[in-house]
């Protein structure tokens, strides 16, 4: 091995508390800045998930304009065309067929205006947590007159199962109002007063019925086997549904505010991520110059008898390599151990509130190649950063002054 | 006898105002090939800066380096420790050597720099150890050894690289009688012999005894410069 190197190699384990404390400072940054990423990651994606999957789907298509004016005569009449494109696509975990229009419902004692969906209870189950939310009464089974409602807008309407609601709305094509006799059959409670509040759900040949549509829909929702697939605003599948008078779009577009928080999730890593750098090069730099300060003699007479100043950088360049190789060794297995274990068990972070939708679980770590890669990268190339002004300053020594502060 | 090194009106100040320090003022010598010449004076009065002023170790505050011919002030510091690497050997009073190498590996430390390849390297490493009695202490470190041993070991490391000039920087001062003598007379035999030459600083009578010049040197000035008659070739 070239000799500088050698002595390099040997130099970092003279001084074994210091060497291990520097590593120990290096690793943690490592270790810190591998939960942190994989802390965002968890809950970014936990963010995501909660937003598309209670209800809104991770991808919907429209009539063109419905998502502007939600306008009930803007339906897509031949539903077939999207339905038939989704059922091919091998990347679509489940769809569902959704009608959408204002209503007002009233029961006996009271009135409330509503979002009322005509949904196929089947369907629906497989892409929103309609199923999950109910917490009274039976889900919809495709017979006529079925009605779910939150257990808000229940309380608004003092109505109990088997309560007669009537629900009034303004048809398609002309606006000729409408009405219908339906008894509650469920209350869901999904946690997110909007929701609760506000929406009723019936059966989508019903819905059509009342709002005289012969077939088709206003929303279809859908969610991908992949929830990465989803992030791609332009995916095959969003541009292969996007044609004619139907237009296709991803969360990320359909929730811009989404967007915008994960972009600065983002920013925040890099933040957590500077101010992690920064301490650690002080300490290097710090435990770099005691070391240099320690060995001013031996330095001395080495560039005497003829080491160039250049292969002064040199080594102490390759003792902060080594040091750096050491730490993040040691970095990435804990970090490998930590990143496993809460991806499993979690971190509680109590309940947290985004965009007024609570968000309780816990979130999981998620793995990414980039933390045991660019992560582990970054710090050896911060701890070479880091050790240019000690390097530098090594070259500069003056042999007959290094000798001189000799003992 | 051709000038290996020159030097004219060497002064070297340290520090300034009234801390100003004249350790050498107005010196010159020359050193000759096959010198083999003892720098010396009370303590303090800059035999060390005069030492190293000469190996190149430091620059004069006025005054003139000539190292084989070259001034020293139009050198790179990197074609300084070049010059050095090749040209001249080094031992100081105590604490010569690389800690974390062992002792083959500091006597080789030079010859690595210079890149002699390993065989040839190997040869030379062996011939000292044998020639210097440290037959059995190549692998050890420094710390290993006593004080004797890694002043011998330093003076192998000087003298492996077949430099034209040993500097030694009271080479005998931290060494008993005994092997002060052994390693005094092993010098000179290299001097005799090979024509090796070596310029002493030191306070020891055994240096002065066998030395063919004295530098005289006292606060900061040369006192004497005495060629020694019963040394004349
Ligand atoms: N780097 C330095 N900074 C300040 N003063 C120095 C420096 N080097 C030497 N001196 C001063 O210069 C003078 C000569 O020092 P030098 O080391 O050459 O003496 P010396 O003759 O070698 O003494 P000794 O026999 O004790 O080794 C001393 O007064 C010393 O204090
Ligand atoms: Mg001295």
């Amino acid at each position: 091995m070239n000799l500088i190197l050698r002595l390099a190699w040997r130099n970092i384990f003279r001084n074994g508390r210091r060497t291990f404390l520097t590593c120990l400072l290096l690793a943690c940054s490592l270790i810190a800045l591998v939960l942190t990423d994989g802390v965002m990651r968890g809950m970014m994606d936990l963010m995501v998930e909660t937003t598309t999957r209670t209800f809104a789907g991770e991808a919907q298509a429209h009539k063109k304009g419905f998502r502007d004016s939600f306008d009930v005569d803007l339906y897509i009449e031949d539903i077939s065309i999207v339905a038939n494109k989704l059922e091919a696509d091998v990347a679509i975990e489940a769809y569902t067929i959704r009608t959408m229009s204002g209503a007002m419902m009233s029961s006996a004692d009271n009135m409330a205006g509503g979002l009322l969906w005509g949904v196929d209870g089947e369907r629906e189950a497989k892409v929103s947590k309609l199923k999950e939310a109910l917490v009274d009464g039976s889900y919809l089974t495709g017979k006529d007159n079925e009605i779910l409602i939150g257990e808000e807008l229940a309380d608004l309407l003092s109505v109990e199962l088997g309560d007669r609601i009537v629900v009034t709305l303004s048809q398609v094509d002309g606006g000729e109002l409408s009405q219908a006799l339906f008894r509650l059959s469920g209350i869901f409670k999904f946690g997110m007063r909007e929701i609760d509040s506000s929406m009723i759900f019936i059966n989508l040949a019903q819905s059509r019925k009342i709002l005289g549509m012969e077939a088709g829909a206003h929303q279809v929702a859908f969610n991908f086997v992949n929830a990465k697939d989803a992030v791609d605003p332009e995916s095959a599948t969003i541009r292969s549904l996007s044609t004619g008078d139907i237009e296709a779009a991803s969360w990320v577009d359909l929730q811009p505010q989404m967007s915008a928080m994960l972009a600065m999730v983002d920013f925040s890593l890099l933040i957590v991520g500077g101010i992690l750098f920064l301490i650690a090069s002080l300490g290097i730099i710090n435990s770099m110059f005691m070391s240099i300060y320690e060995r001013i003699y031996e330095f001395g007479v080495a560039m005497a008898i003829g080491t160039r100043p250049s292969q002064m950088v040199t080594l102490i360049m390759a003792e902060a390599f080594f040091l750096a190789l050491l730490s993040i060794v040691g970095g990435m297995i804990v970090s490998y151990f930590l990143i496993d274990y809460f991806s499993v068990a979690g971190i509680p972070m109590g309940d947290m509130e985004f965009e007024g939708i609570s968000i309780h679980n816990n979130i999981k770590t998620i793995f990414d190649i980039s933390q045991f890669t660019v992560l582990p990268l970054s710090v050896v190339a911060l701890t070479l950063v880091a050790a240019i002004y000690p390097a530098l300053f090594t070259a500069r020594i003056v042999p007959s002054e290094a000798l001189h502060k000799s003992l | 006898m051709s000038k290996v090194i020159e030097t004219s009106h060497l002064c070297r100040y340290f520090g300034e105002g009234e801390l100003l320090v004249k350790a050498l003022d107005d010196v010159s010598i020359d050193v000759e090939e096959g010198e083999f010449s003892a720098i010396i004076g009370p303590s303090g009065s800059g035999k060390s800066t005069l030492l190293h002023l000469i190996g190149g170790l430091d620059k004069p505050t006025h005054g003139e380096v000539i190292l084989a011919g070259t001034n020293i002030e139009s050198m790179t510091r990197s074609a300084l420790s070049n010059f050095r690497r090749d040209h001249i050997g080094f031992v100081f009073q105590a604490y010569n050597l690389i800690p974390v190498l062992s002792t083959i590996e500091n006597i080789e430390y030079v010859m690595l720099m210079q890149g002699v390849p390993s065989s040839e390297r190997r040869k030379r490493v062996f011939e000292m150890l044998d020639i210097l009695g440290l037959d059995g202490l190549g692998g050890r470190r420094p710390a290993q050894l006593s004080g004797g041993q890694q002043q011998r070991v330093a003076v192998a490391r000087a003298m492996v690289s077949r430099p034209n000039i040993i500097l030694a920087d009271e080479p005998t001062a931290n060494l008993d009688s005994k092997t002060g003598i052994s390693l005094l007379d092993m010098m000179k035999d290299l001097n005799v012999r090979h024509g090796m030459t070596f310029i002493f600083s030191t306070h020891d009578q055994k240096i002065m005894d066998r030395a063919r010049r004295l530098i005289h040197l006292r606060d900061g000035l040369i006192e004497l410069d005495e060629q020694r008659k019963e040394f004349a070739a």
